[in-house]
């Protein structure tokens, strides 16, 4: 349904030193320098999925989104949502998206919310009776009514990113794009934000693409991550994949006396391992042995280790969904130096 | 056409609105704005009274040519002062997304956000100054005078907009382009005065670089002469068409050189 294609994105940067001499420097000999944002991106997305765009700050999300809601212009490359291209056609294409920028907002700051709806209305040419219905549906989902007549400027954050979506969501379109949608928001309103997103994923069979540093937005809304680091694919595929693969790992750290029988291959002998279940780290005696704890029960492991060696100081760590990002992040950019 | 024209009075009406949301605020605007006129309209005579004759004008003609040159400059300041802020803010803050991701003419979305009301002032002062005037400027009036002069105003007005649109574009690819849009703007001045006062080079500018001649002076010399209607009202349409294709050209070019900021 989406599909992006080879996608790239350039930047002209001029070079400036620090400080006002380097400022007045620049302004009458500048240097340029190109700077590839994005650098070669391609996925394709299904629909009905949701799928969690992740990476760290200045890989170059954001360049991706706004190139994937036909803000930018990419250098080369291309995206398509249903076969329309932003570039080609930009009207027809953003009919078939909703975008969210969670430091941003669409809404009319001065006014009364509803007054918002009845201008997306006319902009997006919604029929009356389907206005009234895709209220009642928004309403419902993200309880709107309370503040429905307030001015925008008096809302909460929790409530202004709510309204932000319904106003997204108002022409039915088929993508929603949401760019950090629980940035600044408490637990609770995480909370309510994220059922209204699977709400709205469920009844409508709306994609979602979502930007996020929030752990817990992945682990409950994503089907899917695409990860990138500068500008680059690091990860695509499935959570549950992601989940097995590092996800059944944990961590033995210890430090031991004696380091002599410690070994990778030791333990794989000692305990019928394959090389893929276990990989041992010592760094001066410090030990931090990772394993699979599907094929070796973390009570039977200490076990083992506690027989080879003496130790001080153990202990035994879930590799959580962060700790896998943070490894990803962090593989990332060990590859690009 | 019939959607947009919907669009732009739901979009105006919205702006409209806004400014009555305020009222403390509005309600001081309107009155410090009618005080403005007042003062300006005072000014205009006190200059006047000290200019018996200009350049072969008397001060009735010189008045008309004044009081005309407002109404495009009126028309254009009314529709299109948004275009301002994408040259001084819009861009720069990233604010330009917003426009990219709804299904109509960023452009025409840009322009129809705003209506500024502070230009009935302009309007009201041109119109002012042309009733006054008009009785001893010896005006030229044919039944084919008096309809070019209703056709050649929009058409002054869009060369206002022109350079507007395209000096905001500019903001595409250096970010903040309002001093652009001032200086060049600031040119309309010319356009109040007959361009035989000026040198050479300054004529040239006006006329042809930067054509606010276009918007005052020349529709008005066949008004008040009958003279030469082919270059007087004929060049004006002229020249706003092409420069108004010149600035879309540009916008267009812009809005793919367009960088958004960073969130």
């Amino acid at each position: 349904m989406i599909s992006v294609n080879n996608l790239r994105k350039e930047f002209k940067k001029v070079i400036k030193d620090p400080g006002l001499k380097g400022a007045i420097k620049a302004l009458f000999r500048p240097r340029h320098e190109i700077i590839a944002a994005v650098d070669g991106i391609s996925f394709e997305v299904d629909k009905g999925e949701v799928l969690g765009f992740i990476g760290p700050n200045g890989a170059g999300k954001s360049t991706v989104i706004k190139m994937l809601t036909g803000i930018l212009t990419p250098t080369s490359g291309s995206c398509t949502i249903n076969g329309k291209n932003p570039t080609v056609d930009r009207k027809k294409y953003v009919k078939e998206i909703g975008v969210v920028f969670g430091q941003r907002t669409q809404l009319w700051w001065d006014l009364p919310l509803v007054e918002t709806y009845t201008v997306l209305k006319e902009i997006y040419e919604i029929e009356e009776d389907r206005f009234r219905e895709r209220m009642a549906f928004l309403n419902d989902v993200l309880e709107l009514e309370d503040f429905i007549r307030s001015p925008v400027r008096t809302l909460s954050l929790g409530q202004r990113m709510r309204a932000d979506i319904a106003a997204s969501m108002l022409h039915s379109p088929k993508v929603l794009f949401l760019d950090e949608p629980t940035i600044g928001l408490d637990v609770v309103v995480k909370d309510n934000i994220r059922r209204a997103i699977t709400k709205i994923n469920k009844e409508e069979q709306t994609t979602v693409i979502l930007t996020t540093h929030d752990i817990s937005d992945i682990e409950l809304l994503c089907d899917r991550i695409v990860m990138i680091d500068h500008g680059k694919n690091v990860y695509d595929g499935s959570l549950r994949e992601l989940k097995r693969n590092y996800g059944q790992m944990r961590e033995l750290t210890f430090e031991a006396d004696s380091a002599s029988r410690l070994t990778a291959e030791s333990f794989c002998k000692g305990l019928k391992l394959s090389d893929d279940d276990i990989s041992i780290k010592n760094d001066k005696n410090v030990f931090t042995i990772r394993f699979n704890s599907d094929s070796m029960p973390v009570g039977d492991m200490l076990n083992y280790t506690l027989s080879l060696t003496r130790v001080k100081d153990i202990a035994v760590k879930d590799a959580d969904i962060e700790e896998i990002i943070r490894r990803l992040y962090k593989e990332g950019a060990d590859k690009s130096e | 056409m019939r959607r947009a024209f919907k669009i732009y009075r739901i979009l105006v009406a919205q702006n409209l609105k806004r400014l009555m949301e305020y009222k403390a605020d509005f309600l001081t605007g309107a009155v410090s704005f009618l005080i403005d006129q007042a003062i300006g309209i005072a000014f205009i005579f006190i200059i006047f009274s000290q200019i018996p004759q200009l350049a072969g004008f008397t001060f009735e003609q010189i008045v008309f040519i004044y009081g005309f040159s407002q109404i495009p400059k009126g028309l254009d300041h009314l529709l299109t002062d948004n275009l301002w802020c994408v040259g001084y803010f819009i861009v720069r803050k990233g604010d330009f997304d917003k426009y990219l991701t709804r299904p109509i003419n960023p452009l025409f979305h840009v322009i129809a956000e705003t209506f500024q009301v502070d230009a009935v002032g302009e309007l009201v002062v041109g119109i002012c100054l042309m009733i006054y005037s008009a009785p001893s400027a010896g005006l030229y009036i044919t039944p084919l005078s008096v309809i070019l002069f209703v056709l050649v105003i929009p058409f002054s007005a869009l060369i206002y907009t022109a350079i507007k649109i395209a000096t905001a574009a500019v903001a595409f690819w250096i970010k903040s382009s309002g001093f652009i849009i001032q200086m060049v703007y600031g040119m309309n001045e010319f356009a109040k005065y007959p361009t035989t006062i000026y040198s050479n080079f300054i004529k040239l500018i006006v006329t042809f670089i930067i054509p606010f001649a276009f918007t005052g002076y020349y529709p008005c010399l066949y008004f008040l002469t009958g003279e030469n209607p082919v270059f007087n009202i004929g060049c004006t349409v002229f020249i706003s068409i092409i420069f108004l294709g010149i600035s879309l050209a540009i916008w267009h070019k812009g809005l793919s050189a367009y960088e958004s900021a960073g969130s």
